[in-house]
C-alpha cells in the first residue's frame, strides 16, 4: 500500500491523546515550566540587579559561583540528585522537578538580567535617589520597566529550558509527574511505534512555545539587541 | 537520676514510635474474607506492549478478586531500560513487580536485586502449583531467569528471530522456497534487488540481528560465556559473518536500511518495497496486517537461514520479577501468577495477537495454531522450534552482565562497516579492542589476543 500525495486528514490521533494520560503529562509540563519561570524570575531578577549595581568584596567570585550548576553536563548531577530525591520523597513530584529546574535556571536568569541591568543608565536611578526613592523603589519603578525586554527574553528562555527538559524528567519521574517530552517517547511500543500519536503529541508540545514566542517576539528582538549599538 | 542525653532521647523516641506503630498496625482483617492482600497497592513497570494492554483490559477482574490495586506503568523500551536500572541500583522499592529485561538479567540477578521465586512457588498457601504449572514455560524461555534450580522471573514474552518474505518475488526469481542458507540468501538477493524493491530489510538493533550470522558462521561475542568472556570479534569466522551481514545491509537493503526502527521496517514490507524481513516474531508477524497492506496474501514465514556451522536463531525473553526492595512481595507474587498465568497468556494470544508467548500449552492450543497459521506457515510452531533450539544454551552470551555495553559497541561497528566508514577488517579489529577495554574496565579477566 504505497503512500499517496492526496490523503484524508484525520484528527483521530489528537482525540486519542486527549483521552490518554498524555494530557496529564502536558499539564505537568505546564505547571513545572510556569512555576520554574516565575520562581526563577522572582529570585534571579533582584539578584541580577544586585550584581549589576552593588559593589562588595568577592563579587566576582560569588557571581562566578552562581554559574557552577551550569559548568558540568546535567548527567554528572543525575545520580546524586536521584539518591537525594529518593531519600526526601521528591521522586515523581512536580515540586521536585521545579526545584531541579530552578537550580539550573537561576544562574541563567541572574547572568542574563545582570547584563540587561548593566545596559540601564545608573544616572536614572541616582536621580530617583535624589528625589527620595529607596533602592527598592528605584529597582521596581525605574530599572525593572527599562529592562522589560530583557525580562521577557529571560522568561522565555527559562520557560523553554524547563518545558523541553528530557533528562531530569526521565530520571526523576515515574508516572505521576512525568512531563510531555518523556511521555512522547512512550509511544514507541515494543513491537511498533505509534507515529500518528508521536506527531500529534509533538505538535501539542510545540504549540504553547510557538504561541508564547509570537506574543513576546518584539520584546525578544529588542532584548537580544539591547546595547548592541551605543547611543 | 541519670541525665537525658541527646542520644538517649533519640533512642527512646524511636522505640516509642516503633511501639506505637506496632500498636496501630492494622491486623489483616481481609485474611478471613479470602482476600489477604485487600487494600495493597502494587506498582508494576513494564514495556508498552500489546500484552500489557491485555493485562489492563482484564485488570478490574483481578483487582475485584484479590482486592489489590494495581498500577501498571507502561513505558517505551529505552525508558524502561534506564528507569529500571536506576530504580534497582538505588534500592528503591517504588516498583513491586518489574520486567526482567533479557540482556540485563545477568546483572540484576547477580546483584541480588530480584527476589527468588521458589519460596513463593513452593508454598502451598501461596501457590496452586498445578495451576501455575512452571513446567509449561518452554525451557528456552525460562533458562535466562534460572540459576541452577532457583527461578527469578516468569517469562511472558519471548521474541524469536524468523523471516517474513514475499513468496511471489522469490518465485519470480526462481526460488520455490526461501533460501535455507545465508550464502543462498545472498545469491538470491543479488538477483532480486532493485531500486524499487530491496531484497532484504531488518531493524536497527543490530546487536540482535547480527548474531544470526555471527553464530551461524562459527563466531561468537565471547570465547566461552559465561566462564571466559574474552571477546572474539577478530576471528576469521566473525570477520566472514560481518562481511556477509553488512553486505546485506549495504547492498541489498532499502536506502537508510542500517537505521530502520521495527515499525518502519514493517511499513517497507507493507508497501512492497522489500522482499524479506528478518526480525523477532513479535515484529515480523505484523507484516500480514491486512489493515496496512494489500500484499498479505503474498507473504509467508520461515526460519532464519543456516550458516556453515548450523542454525542459530536468536531469542530474547522478558519476564516478571519481584523487586527485592518491594514491601508487598506476597501481593506482587499474586499479580505475577495471574499476569504470566496460562489463562491470561492464552487470552492474550487469541485477543491481542500475542504470539511471542512463552507457554507450551498456549502454542499447542488448536485455536492459537489456527489463528497464527498463514498461507501454510505455522507461526506458533516456528516460534516454539526457535525457543527449543535456543534452549540448548547458545544464547547465554546475551545474559552475561557485561553484554549491554559490548552490544552497543557492536551496533556502532556494524553501522560503521555497512555505511562504508571503515573496512570489515578494521571495523572488527577496532570492535575487538574496544570490547576488551569494556570488559577489563568491568573487572573481567580476559585473554588478550595478539
Amino acid at each position: 500500500m504505497p503512500p499517496t500525495l492526496l490523503f484524508s486528514p484525520t484528527l483521530q490521533n489528537y482525540a486519542d491523546l486527549v483521552e490518554s494520560k498524555f494530557v496529564r503529562s502536558l499539564m505537568n509540563s505546564t505547571v513545572t515550566a510556569v512555576s520554574t519561570t516565575i520562581l526563577a524570575l522572582l529570585l534571579g531578577v533582584p539578584a541580577g540587579y544586585a550584581f549589576s549595581r552593588a559593589r562588595f568584596r568577592a563579587q566576582r567570585v560569588v557571581s562566578l559561583w552562581t554559574l557552577t550548576t551550569r559548568m558540568a553536563p546535567p548527567i554528572a548531577f543525575g545520580i546524586p540528585f536521584f539518591l537525594i530525591y529518593k531519600d526526601l520523597g521528591l521522586i515523581d513530584t512536580r515540586i521536585g522537578l521545579v526545584i531541579i529546574y530552578l537550580t539550573f535556571n537561576l544562574s541563567l536568569v541572574i547572568w542574563m538580567m545582570r547584563a540587561f541591568f548593566d545596559g540601564v543608565p545608573r544616572s536614572l536611578e541616582e536621580a530617583a535617589y535624589i528625589d527620595g526613592a529607596g533602592i527598592a523603589t528605584a529597582f521596581v519603578k525605574i530599572a525593572l520597566p527599562l529592562a522589560a525586554p530583557g525580562l521577557a527574553t529571560t522568561a522565555i528562555f527559562t520557560f523553554l529550558l524547563s518545558w523541553n527538559d528530557f533528562f531530569y524528567s526521565l530520571l526523576l519521574t515515574r508516572s505521576e509527574a512525568i512531563t510531555a517530552p518523556v511521555a512522547i517517547v512512550n509511544f514507541m511500543n515494543y513491537e511498533s511505534w505509534e507515529w500518528g500519536k508521536v506527531a500529534a503529541a509533538a505538535t501539542m508540545i510545540m504549540l504553547p512555545v510557538v504561541a508564547l514566542s509570537v506574543v513576546v517576539r518584539k520584546y525578544i528582538v529588542r532584548g537580544l539587541t539591547a546595547g548592541a549599538v551605543k547611543g | 537520676m541519670s541525665r537525658i542525653t541527646r542520644r538517649r532521647f533519640l533512642k527512646s523516641t524511636i522505640v516509642a514510635a516503633g511501639v506505637s506503630a506496632a500498636g496501630v498496625r492494622p491486623s489483616r482483617p481481609h485474611a478471613q474474607t479470602g482476600k489477604p492482600y485487600a487494600g495493597t497497592r502494587l506498582k508494576v513497570s513494564q514495556v508498552a506492549h500489546a500484552y500489557a494492554v491485555g493485562l489492563l483490559d482484564r485488570l478490574p477482574a483481578f483487582e475485584q478478586q484479590t482486592g489489590i490495586k494495581v498500577e501498571i506503568d507502561q513505558m517505551s523500551f529505552p525508558v524502561l531500560n534506564q528507569r529500571e536500572d536506576l530504580e534497582l541500583a538505588s534500592g528503591s522499592g517504588a516498583y513491586d513487580v518489574m520486567q526482567m529485561i533479557f540482556i540485563r538479567s545477568g546483572r540484576w540477578i547477580g546483584a541480588g536485586w530480584a527476589e527468588p521465586l521458589n519460596p513463593f512457588i513452593d508454598d502451598a498457601r501461596l501457590t496452586d502449583k498445578a495451576a501455575l504449572d512452571v513446567g509449561d514455560f518452554v525451557a528456552g524461555a525460562m533458562a535466562p531467569f534460572k540459576r541452577g534450580d532457583t527461578i527469578y522471573a516468569l517469562p511472558w514474552l519471548s521474541d524469536s528471530t524468523v523471516v517474513g518474505y514475499r513468496t511471489d518475488l522469490f518465485e519470480k526469481a526462481g526460488y520455490a522456497k526461501f533460501p535455507e542458507t545465508f550464502e543462498a540468501l545472498h545469491e538470491a538477493a543479488a538477483k532480486m534487488h532493485t531500486r524499487q524493491t530491496a531484497a532484504f530489510v531488518t531493524e536497527d538493533n543490530l546487536h540482535w540481528i547480527f548474531p544470526n550470522w555471527l553464530l551461524s558462521y562459527g563466531g561468537g561475542f565471547f570465547a566461552n560465556p559465561p566462564g571466559d568472556l574474552t571477546p572474539t570479534f577478530d576471528t576469521p569466522e566473525a570477520l566472514k559473518a560481518a562481511e556477509m551481514f553488512t553486505t546485506m545491509l549495504a547492498k541489498y537493503s532499502p536506502p537508510g536500511g542500517i537505521k530502520l526502527d521495527p515499525s518502519v521496517a514493517q511499513a517497507i514490507m507493507h508497501q512492497g518495497k522489500a522482499a524479506c524481513y528478518l526480525d523477532g516474531m513479535g515484529n515480523t508477524q505484523h507484516i500480514i496486517d491486512t489493515k496496512k497492506t494489500t500484499l498479505a496474501d503474498q507473504m509467508a514465514f520461515t526460519h532464519t537461514p543456516r550458516g556453515p556451522k548450523g542454525h542459530f536463531p536468536q531469542l530474547a525473553v522478558h519476564g516478571y520479577f519481584i523487586n527485592k526492595a518491594s514491601k508487598n512481595k506476597n501481593a506482587a507474587w499474586e499479580f505475577i501468577k495471574w499476569a504470566a498465568g496460562k489463562d491470561q497468556m492464552l487470552w492474550s494470544a487469541l485477543n491481542k495477537g500475542h504470539l511471542a508467548c512463552t507457554r507450551s500449552s498456549v502454542l499447542a492450543n488448536a485455536e492459537v495454531r489456527q489463528k497464527f497459521t498463514w498461507r501454510g506457515s505455522d507461526l506458533a510452531s516456528l516460534h516454539l522450534a526457535v525457543m527449543k533450539r535456543a534452549g540448548e544454551g547458545y544464547m547465554v552470551y546475551r545474559t552475561v552482565p557485561q553484554f549491554p555495553p559490548v552490544g552497543d559497541r557492536v551496533i556502532i561497528a556494524m553501522t560503521a562497516i555497512a555505511s562504508g566508514q571503515t573496512s570489515v577488517g578494521d571495523g572488527m579489529k577496532s570492535l575487538q579492542k574496544d570490547a576488551e577495554g569494556i570488559l577489563e574496565k568491568a573487572g573481567v579477566k580476559i585473554n588478550r589476543r595478539g
